[in-house]
């Protein structure tokens, strides 16, 4: 199915979970935050999650800032 | 509002006073090595989205590694439901509940928005976040963020960036004068002379990102700033010698105080 | 019952300064671009009696920038002097034999007219302590009425609750004034010897309820000599820092009451001269340059012209401490009430405006304030 990962679009087995995609994305499932149509996703929630078609994903990690 | 050694925000003590931003490095490498010689211990970091090019650009993990408090930023949030929402992504990552507020909707002067950081700040504190707001030097607001529960106040010295220095002084000595909760500096101290300033005039603390990050040698100037802003705690405890005062004027004030004053 | 003062309040920290600070602490203080504590500790010692000519200075300079060279003008009117209090200082505790008085509804709107007449617009209500002659709807009653005659009404009676200040704001007073005596407990209780003033907590907390009643103003002082002036003023510098810390959309106002003997037999244990009283005033206008210091007809004239704008930004006039003292003036009492500024306004304007000084009887508007009715 296709989901929208920080903009683009990826396709990604129905099968998988959030974590399996951070780990095709190339991302630490422990140093990135994760909102899935604008909701904060906590990482205890994570397993739980079933994505769909057309859901948007925003991963996100700590970068520099002021 | 300052004790006489350690820096208390939101319970946790630090022996700091010196914050330092991670934004405009050169490298990560650079950055760590100007975190260490900083000294500092609560560090602020901005959310981005994860870029599978660049994946070293995080840093949690180095982090983490030096023992640092992470302050995530809500930089990038343009009112207070998106900096609510950073906040939380934040913290997320984080692990700790600090968090500075930081809104600029507009990008070029980045000043920040009174109104959506007061109410961004209320949300949080109520959500038990460690609220440290990035605001203008304007004493009232200072007190409206005491008052919904923010653990210290941070006004802008002058605009992110800019270098120019504590243009806010006087206002920010309002705000020390009248504040119950420490009051750090933030944005526009281009030089650690400035920071000691700010320390003397009775900051508790002082944000430094660009001074640092934009200076010829990071980690020399790094240091420079430690030593700056101990150096100004140090003075301040210490008393400033008295400045020689103007000339007496020709005609006395107390003359009625002589003679019989019983 | 002996209370205590709470920590926030406490001198003790900076006592030991304000008693044996040196010459070189005072110089500190006194260019300090921000001053604190331990600057007022210092500016109020001793050793700062040989740099009153700079505190001055420095006193005149800030007045004109907060104030500018203005002073506001009140009148207080004594509406009763019934007092069932005991206070060891005061003449008028109820184990004295004063005759007492207070006004009827006509008698205080003569008042009233006599002093909006003289040009007074804002005035102090006074009573003593709660009785059953002048209780609180007798005050609340007598706000009421001057609220139709003047722009500020002002009150300094007995400690209320916060309902009760709040009803005194919606009757039209913008101020309360109200005297620790002395924040010093173990003094407090052997000077109030009984009834509901021996209260020091109630006393001390009342201040707060005036600010949190949403009163614009609260006035702030202590009876300087019936304790250590130093103990005393320090607590009060810590007092007004408190109470604008936290109600900081309100104001606070400091006054420099100065104990008199009184013919009871009361003798001051502590002397305060009138160059204690400069150090006193210069050092909270140093320290705090914005907040109003206040001086009233308690001091002579020549103290008050020389301290008019140097420091203290405001003075009472043509006082009248007895009750019914406006319209058909008598001859003024001793102790507590004395006046020993007995000039008429306009001797009093002229002495001002040859120092550069503006007398102002109004500067607060009630049409501003919300708990006016508009009938």
């Amino acid at each position: 199915m296709k989901i929208i990962v920080n903009g683009n679009t990826h396709e990604l087995n129905r099968m998988a979970s959030l974590d399996d995609l951070l780990k095709q994305l190339g991302a630490n499932p422990e140093a990135v935050a994760l909102m899935v149509n604008d909701q904060v996703i906590p990482r205890t929630e994570r397993a739980g999650m079933v994505l769909k078609e057309g859901d948007r994903l925003e991963v996100l990690s700590f970068m520099g800032g002021g | 509002m300052k004790t006489n050694d350690k820096l208390i925000l939101g319970g946790q003590e630090f022996e700091s006073r010196l914050l330092v931003g991670t934004g405009k490095f050169s490298s990560i490498e650079v950055m760590l090595a100007a975190i260490k010689a900083s000294g500092a211990q609560l560090v602020t970091v901005a959310l981005r989205r994860f870029n599978r090019e660049r994946p070293s650009d995080d840093l949690l993990g180095p982090l983490v590694k030096l023992g640092i408090t992470l302050v995530p930023n809500t930089s990038g949030a343009r009112n207070a439901a998106e900096a609510v929402r950073a906040a939380m992504l934040g913290r997320e990552l984080s692990g700790s509940r600090f968090v500075k507020v930081e809104i600029h909707p507009n990008p070029h002067h980045l000043m920040p928005d009174p109104i959506e950081t007061y109410e961004a700040s209320r949300q949080l504190a109520q959500e038990g976040f460690i609220v440290l707001p990035y605001m203008p030097a304007d004493p009232v607001l200072a007190k409206r963020l005491e008052d919904v529960g923010c653990a210290a106040v941070m006004p802008l010295g002058s605009a992110i960036g800019s270098g120019h220095g504590l243009s806010t002084a006087e206002m920010v000595k309002l705000i020390i004068a009248d504040s119950g909760i420490p009051v750090i500096v933030d944005a526009g101290i281009r030089s650690p002379s400035e920071a000691a300033a700010s320390m003397e005039m009775g900051c508790s603390a002082v944000l430094v990102n660009s001074a640092i990050a934009a200076a010829g040698d990071p980690v020399g100037m790094a240091s420079a700033f430690s030593w700056a802003v101990k150096a100004g705690a140090a003075a301040r405890l210490a008393g400033l010698m008295a400045q020689s005062g103007h000339a007496v004027a020709t005609s006395p004030l107390t003359s009625f105080l002589t003679g019989d004053h019983a | 019952m002996i209370s205590e003062l709470p920590t926030e309040l406490a001198p003790s920290p900076w006592l030991l300064k304000a008693r044996a600070a040196s010459e070189l602490d005072v110089r500190r203080a006194l260019t300090s671009s921000a001053p604190t504590e331990a600057e007022f500790a210092a500016l109020i010692s001793p050793a700062a009696d040989g740099l009153l000519e700079e505190m001055a200075q420095r006193a005149k300079h800030l007045t004109e920038n907060h104030f500018g060279r203005t002073i506001s003008i009140y009148a207080p009117l004594y509406l009763s002097d019934y007092c069932p209090g005991g206070c060891a200082y005061c003449g008028f505790a109820a184990d004295r034999s004063q005759p007492r008085s207070r006004l009827s509804r006509d008698e205080m709107l003569s008042e009233f007219v006599a002093l909006k007449a003289m040009g007074f617009e804002e005035v102090l209500l006074l009573t003593g302590e709660r009785s059953p002659q002048a209780d609180f709807e007798y005050l609340r009653d007598a706000v009421a009425e001057a609220a139709k005659h003047f722009a500020a009404i002002t009150v300094e009676a007995f400690p209320m609750t916060t309902d009760e200040y709040r009803e005194l704001a919606a009757a039209g007073c913008v101020g309360v004034t109200l005297y620790q005596e002395t924040y010093e407990p173990i003094q407090y209780q052997a000077l109030h010897r009984w009834g509901p003033k021996r209260d020091y907590a109630n006393r001390l907390d009342a201040p707060s309820r005036v600010l949190e009643a949403g009163m614009r103003y609260v006035g702030l002082g202590a009876l300087l000599g019936i304790s250590d002036p130093m103990f005393d003023t320090l607590a009060l510098y810590r007092h007004a820092r408190a109470l604008r810390r936290k109600f900081w959309q309100s104001g606070v106002t400091i006054s420099f009451p100065r104990v008199c003997p009184q013919e009871g037999g009361f003798q001051p244990p502590f002397l305060v001269d009138e160059r204690l009283l400069a150090r006193i005033i210069f050092a909270f206008r140093i320290c705090m340059p914005d907040i109003p210091l206040v001086v009233s007809t308690r001091e002579n004239a020549k103290f008050r012209d020389g301290i008019a704008g140097v420091g203290v930004s405001k003075m009472s006039i043509a006082s009248r401490t007895t009750v019914g003292g406006y319209r058909a003036p008598t001859s003024s009492p001793d102790g507590q009430f004395q006046i020993n500024d007995n000039r008429d306004i306009e001797t009093f304007f002229t002495a001002l405006r040859d120092k550069g000084l503006e007398p102002v009887f109004k500067n607060w508007d009630s049409v501003y304030s919300l708990h006016k009715d508009d009938t």
